[in-house]
């Protein structure tokens, strides 16, 4: 892993993706590339005091001029307040690349089973993309997305397009508060991976909420998946 | 709050960092800036293993983790330096 250090990054743009999400892309400026894995995050000092906080990458890392960054606005702490505030062309200071939660490249499994709710998609993007696009990865990879309501989905063309162009991906959104049209699983994730069938070769990564990550890791454990084979972003 | 201080005796920079393990959640931020400093334990819980590191690597080590499980003082008077006091 390439050791942290700081960067000079500015505000290039924000798309609002609904009334929650927002995607923020920054332009590094000095220096000028960030070579980080998909999966890694980075620290953003948010105060002059130097209070930081961490956000997944949730761009590719063969776009190495630029990293984009996916914020839950519902929280409202002090990251988000610091980022909503930011003007285009502000710079800020970030501490990268962070973190250890990528694809191995030595993971014997032939299933790679991504399981995320919220913002925990975040750097599932970044991973995915990669190892289809830039590694043209040929195992089967499943996304396991959970939300509650259908309005808080976004980048549902994105994973559209990954589905229709790579016969190995696989994308359910799992909803909890599913509109009567639904017809794609419905619940929480542990529901939605009890009805689709268990690979029996897989990695797991997860990512979002500790209670989903704690029941998961659970479900799996029970189901005889090893430990080793079941891998967390810690930090959310 | 349980804190881990594994320091040895060699002569401390300005500040003294602490791990509270019970905060800790081992994603190792920490070990990646200041690798010095900080490692893993057997239990994948941080540890400190020197106070001899640059003291700005140190301070960017703690305000870097992500659940706050780093305390910085003042070496020599025990003041908090991080996190900050509210």
């Amino acid at each position: 892993m390439t050791p942290p250090q700081t960067y000079t990054a500015r505000l290039e743009e924000k798309v609002q993706l609904n009334d929650k999400f927002t995607q923020y892309s920054f332009e590094l400026i000095e220096p000028h590339r960030l070579k980080f894995k998909a999966g890694q995050y980075v620290s953003i000092k948010v105060s002059t005091q130097g209070e930081r906080r961490a956000y997944s990458i949730c761009s590719t890392p063969d776009n190495d001029h630029q990293f984009d960054l996916l914020i839950d606005a519902s929280p409202d702490g002090l990251g988000v307040q610091f980022l909503q505030s930011l003007e285009f062309g502000t710079e800020i200071e970030v501490l990268a690349p962070m973190g250890h939660f990528t694809v191995p490249t030595d993971l014997t499994a032939d299933h790679l089973v991504f399981i995320a709710t919220g913002s925990g998609v975040a750097p599932f993007r970044s991973m995915i993309e990669d190892q289809l696009r830039n590694y043209q990865d040929q195992r089967q990879i499943t996304l396991h997305w959970g939300m509650r309501q259908a309005t808080d989905l976004f980048w549902l063309e994105e994973w559209q397009e990954l589905d229709e162009n790579f016969a190995n991906f696989h994308f359910h959104p799992v909803l909890s508060q599913a509109p009567a049209a639904w017809t794609l699983c419905r619940g929480r994730v542990t529901d939605c991976l009890s009805v689709h069938p268990r690979p029996t070769q897989a990695a797991y990564f997860l990512c979002g909420g500790k209670n989903m990550v704690q029941d998961v890791t659970k479900l799996l454990i029970s189901l005889g998946i090893s430990a080793e084979l079941i891998l967390t972003e810690k930090f959310y | 709050m349980t804190t881990q201080d594994n320091t040895s005796n060699q002569q401390p920079g300005k500040y003294k960092v602490t791990v509270m393990r019970d905060k800790c959640i081992g994603c190792a931020s920490c070990t990646a800036i200041a690798a010095d400093t900080f490692k893993l334990d057997d239990e994948g819980i941080s540890t400190v293993i020197s106070q001899e590191g640059d003291d700005a690597t140190k301070l960017l080590a703690a305000q870097s983790c992500p659940t706050g499980a780093i305390a910085a003082t003042d070496a020599k008077t025990g003041d908090p330096v991080w996190p900050l006091s509210e």
